[in-house]
């Protein structure tokens, strides 16, 4: 009960955050220097092809009327009609959303998987020689921006060795398999399609991981040091004393306790994936929604940068609440508190 | 004994074995797939890609354009008019009116005949619509008529010279095919979108090659039309890729595994070097009828004297930009590029000159240092801040100061808008959109252009005006090129610009299996019709 009334509770607030965000979004977008529909329809276009579009996108009401219009469309799942791909933005989301989605959810499984087996070894065996390479490798990944990986993969897997594709979510060669969720692994699966399946996750190795290396690393390093904080807690101790084996202790008693940390980042990290992997996109090609939301940006697609923040907004609230979920399925203290405090 | 959890964990590890064995077989079976490509045309351009014939005009959109469409007209490497759709044509006496006769063999691509109704059809969304090139003929073309199924007429308030040249631009539409996919309502009245959300992702055309899928920010396929009325070279590409994308090193790489046929335009001169270096790889250069430009200000101190706007002419160092900062390019003679039909080879071309500039400084009633001259070069094109600061150096030589300004393009056309926000000096590349010189004269110095981005000059001269009116409407090629000499002659001696190069547009190619008549110097002068595929042959 506590955890749903947690739940509503977050939700409630997640609308006014969204609303705010939605005032904060339009209002900046509209005040940026440059004509928006002079920018789509050319210096050529007559004045009242510009004005037509001007009307269409209620450009030529006071910025009152126009987010009046812009929320009541949004409401209705109408986010306008984009100056860019000049088609309904919620059809660019449909579109490019899943792909982003999709690259962020195979980054996000190399990050937690890799990062917590690392943070793990690096924990269990602190300040020896494999901790102390792992650290190394971990300062690496931090430092090192997911485009440079994007680069230097490509160059290396791509160019050289050339074992691995370079663009796009398929090969030419290979037929999309009918779009029903928009992630072609999923899709695919869903239609028996193994060959689009095998050939996309061909594709999404190289970009999944240079995006991944970053978070991963970090992870690695929240692990290492909850783990090795937390061997040397008395009830650690005591676990031993009693003969527990240490693998049992490793994975029953040290690691739950020890993730709560690593997955409160994981979820930031993920949202940051999303919102951040335009240049990974666009070195491997990769038609996704953080490229189209820079590009929207470039060009002063207003409908288009106001929903591509929005949808961010609430790809980080949601984060935000499973990974709330998630530490309070780990960590039974906190429900305790909660119902203690209720 | 193996107790319950061993049996389980034994099943799962064999679950999880299978699953593997299952991925890394698909993904070899796909790496396979991948290794048999052939008959394939790549291509990489900036992007977006417009294919819906009343929206796209820019360069990937009009080379997409030339290979889904037929026109009326088909450009020869001289620029001039050859049959396409149209077999021939004739202009009434008082050139009020133009009538074309139809070929009866060209069916679209879901068979349906190509006919003048469909022509009309298309001439009149063009318009109604306003955008992409609809400019070329807004204003000019009055009326269209269907006189039967193979002849159109297309009737004019006033002659309209270059009208032919502006017909490459005009692309036929299956006309039953985009009424049947109009979304109601719209913004077109009775004609909703007048079918723009189809063609948005859709082919309603007749071209040597129809669209098999497009995915929109990623890219465009084609493949080979097996039933188009004129016949296609075999070594034509069975199918054609524009990738949208020009990041260097994702070209380079495509390049060098054999997966790119064709660079786009805008790779940097160090990454053309790498390319170049490529076993099989050459790069293709030829002018596409671009110039890049000093537009100055004339009507603000100081540039608003003539005198003034001269000495800064004389004292630009041209061959050090064609030379060393944009290599291959050629110094510009004039406001038309040299490969433009109609560009006057005999106006004075601006040199180097540093005597000559302090003559006309002091000719000036501005001293060189009594204002500060302000030039603002784009940000997005990273090589004119090289231009920009050369400029400046140039200029210190004859003691004008100059303040270089880098300024986002969307900044830039918004204060070009307006005359008293434009500043003294802009770069930036403009170019022909039908290949004559009056194309770049209109757009470039007439009245009705000032405000937009292709005019920071505020010319606002009446006899230019109607010069270029009476140029436009003159409908002998001949008499129509002598007028356009009398304007350039009259442009370069009031010196509003300084012409610094004429583009060469430069592209990496696969030598070793792309025979692209581009690099044999059969290049057509009009923007994406180099890109038509029929004429590219390819063996991989």
């Amino acid at each position: 009960m506590t955890t749903l009334k947690f739940l509503g509770k977050r939700l409630v607030l997640s609308v006014f955050v969204l609303f705010g965000l939605s005032i904060l979004i339009f209002t900046i977008s509209r005040v940026l220097p440059g004509d928006p529909v002079r920018m789509a329809l050319g210096s050529r276009a007559p004045q009242w092809a510009i004005d037509n579009l001007r009307e269409q996108m209620h450009l030529d009401k006071p910025l009152y009327a126009q987010y009046y219009y812009w929320l009541s469309g949004a409401l209705h799942g109408d986010l306008g009609q984009s100056l860019v791909t000049r088609r309904a933005v919620s059809s660019d989301i449909k579109e490019f959303f899943p792909a982003t989605l999709e690259l962020a959810l195979f980054a996000g499984i190399i990050t937690a998987v890799f990062g917590v087996v690392f943070g793990a070894i690096s924990g269990r065996y602190a300040n020896t020689w494999i901790d102390n390479t792992l650290r190394i490798f971990s300062y690496i990944g931090i430092v090192t921006p997911s485009f440079v990986f994007a680069i230097l993969f490509m160059l290396l897997f791509g160019y050289i060795l050339r074992v691995f594709p370079t663009v796009g979510r398929l090969g030419a060669e290979v037929a999309h398999p009918p779009v029903i969720t928009g992630m072609i692994t999923i899709d695919a699966l869903l239609t028996g399609n193994l060959t689009a399946f095998g050939n996309t996750i061909y594709h999404l190795i190289l970009p999944s991981v240079s995006l991944a290396l970053g978070p991963m690393a970090q992870e690695a390093r929240i692990a290492r040091s909850t783990i090795s904080d937390n061997l040397s807690k008395d009830y650690i101790a005591a676990a031993r004393g009693f003969g527990v084996s240490e693998r049992l202790i490793m994975f029953k008693y040290l690691l739950k306790p020890s993730l709560i940390p690593t997955v409160s980042i994981l979820g930031l990290d993920f949202a940051g994936i999303i919102a951040n992997a335009f240049l990974v996109e666009l070195i491997f090609n990769w038609p996704g929604f953080s490229r189209y939301g820079i590009n929207a940006m470039l060009n002063k697609d207003l409908n288009a940068v106001s929903a591509v923040v929005m949808v961010l907004g609430i790809v980080l609230i949601i984060v935000n609440i499973v990974v709330d979920l998630l530490v309070i399925w780990l960590d039974p203290r906190i429900r305790l508190g909660a119902e203690r405090g209720k | 004994m193996k107790n319950r959890r061993e049996i389980s964990l034994a099943f799962k590890e064999d679950i999880v074995k299978r699953i593997i064995a299952v991925v890394v077989g698909v993904i070899v079976l796909s790496i396979g797939l991948v290794a048999l490509a052939g008959g394939m045309l790549r291509a990489t351009f900036s992007w977006p890609t417009y294919i819906d014939p009343a929206v796209g005009s820019d360069f990937s959109s009009s080379a997409s354009l030339i290979n889904l469409y037929d026109s009326l007209v088909y450009p020869a490497t001289s620029g001039d008019p050859l049959p396409c759709a149209a077999t021939s044509w004739e202009a009434s006496d008082d050139s009020l009116s133009w009538t074309f006769h139809l070929r009866h063999d060209i069916t679209f691509h879901d068979g349906t005949p190509l006919t003048a109704g469909d022509v009309k059809y298309s001439m009149d969304r063009l318009t109604a619509i306003g955008e992409g090139y609809a400019f070329l003929f807004l204003g000019r073309v009055a009326n269209s008529e269907v006189i039967d199924d193979y002849t159109i007429r297309f009737g004019f308030d006033k002659p309209f010279g270059p009208f032919l040249s502006t017909l490459y631009r005009l692309y036929i539409l299956n006309e039953a095919l985009v009424e049947a996919n109009i979304k109601m309502p719209g913004p077109y009245g009775d004609k909703g979108d007048y079918g723009k959300e189809f063609l948005l992702t859709h082919d309603a055309g007749s071209g040597s090659y129809q669209l098999k899928e497009f995915r929109l920010e990623e890219e465009l396929v084609m493949t080979k039309n097996a039933d188009y009325w004129l016949p296609i070279d075999e070594g034509a590409a069975d199918e054609v890729h524009f990738i949208g994308t020009t990041q260097s090193s994702t070209v380079r790489t495509m390049m060098s595994r054999n997966e790119l046929e064709i660079s786009d335009q805008w790779q940097t001169s160090e990454s053309l070097t790498a390319l170049g270096a490529m076993e099989g790889v050459e790069i293709a250069e030829f002018s596409p009828g671009t110039e890049f430009y000093m537009m100055i200000n004339t009507r603000m101190p100081p540039t608003d004297d003539i005198h003034f706007r001269k000495a800064m002419a004389w004292a630009t160092d041209y061959t050090t930009v064609t030379d060393y900062l944009f290599p291959g390019s050629t110094p510009s003679r004039g406001p038309v590029p040299q490969n433009v039909p109609g560009a006057d080879p005999t106006v004075l071309q601006y040199k180097l000159d540093l005597d000559k500039a302090r003559e006309e400084l002091a000719l000036s009633k501005y001293a060189a240092d009594e204002y500060e001259v302000v030039l603002h070069w784009i940000a997005d094109v990273p090589d004119e801040e090289k231009v920009a600061l050369m400029f400046m150096s140039n200029m210190a030589e004859i003691g004008i100061n100059v303040k270089v300004v880098k300024v986002p393009w969307m900044s830039v056309v918004e204060e070009m808008g307006q005359q008293e926000t434009s500043p003294h000096i802009v770069t930036v590349f403009d170019s022909s959109h039908y290949p004559e010189a009056g194309s770049l004269l209109e757009s470039r110095y007439h009245s009705s252009s000032a405000a937009t981005w292709e005019q920071n000059e505020w010319l606002l001269n009446d006899w230019y005006d109607a010069k270029i009116e009476e140029a436009i409407n003159t409908v002998d090629r001949d008499e129509r090129f002598v007028i356009y000499g009398e304007l350039q002659q009259f442009i370069v001696d009031q010196c509003p610009t300084i012409f610094l190069f004429d583009q060469v547009e430069k592209h990496a190619y696969h030598a070793d299996y792309v025979d692209w008549p581009v690099a044999r110097g059969e290049v057509i002068p009009v923007m994406g019709y180099n890109i038509a595929a029929r004429l590219i042959k390819v063996d991989n």
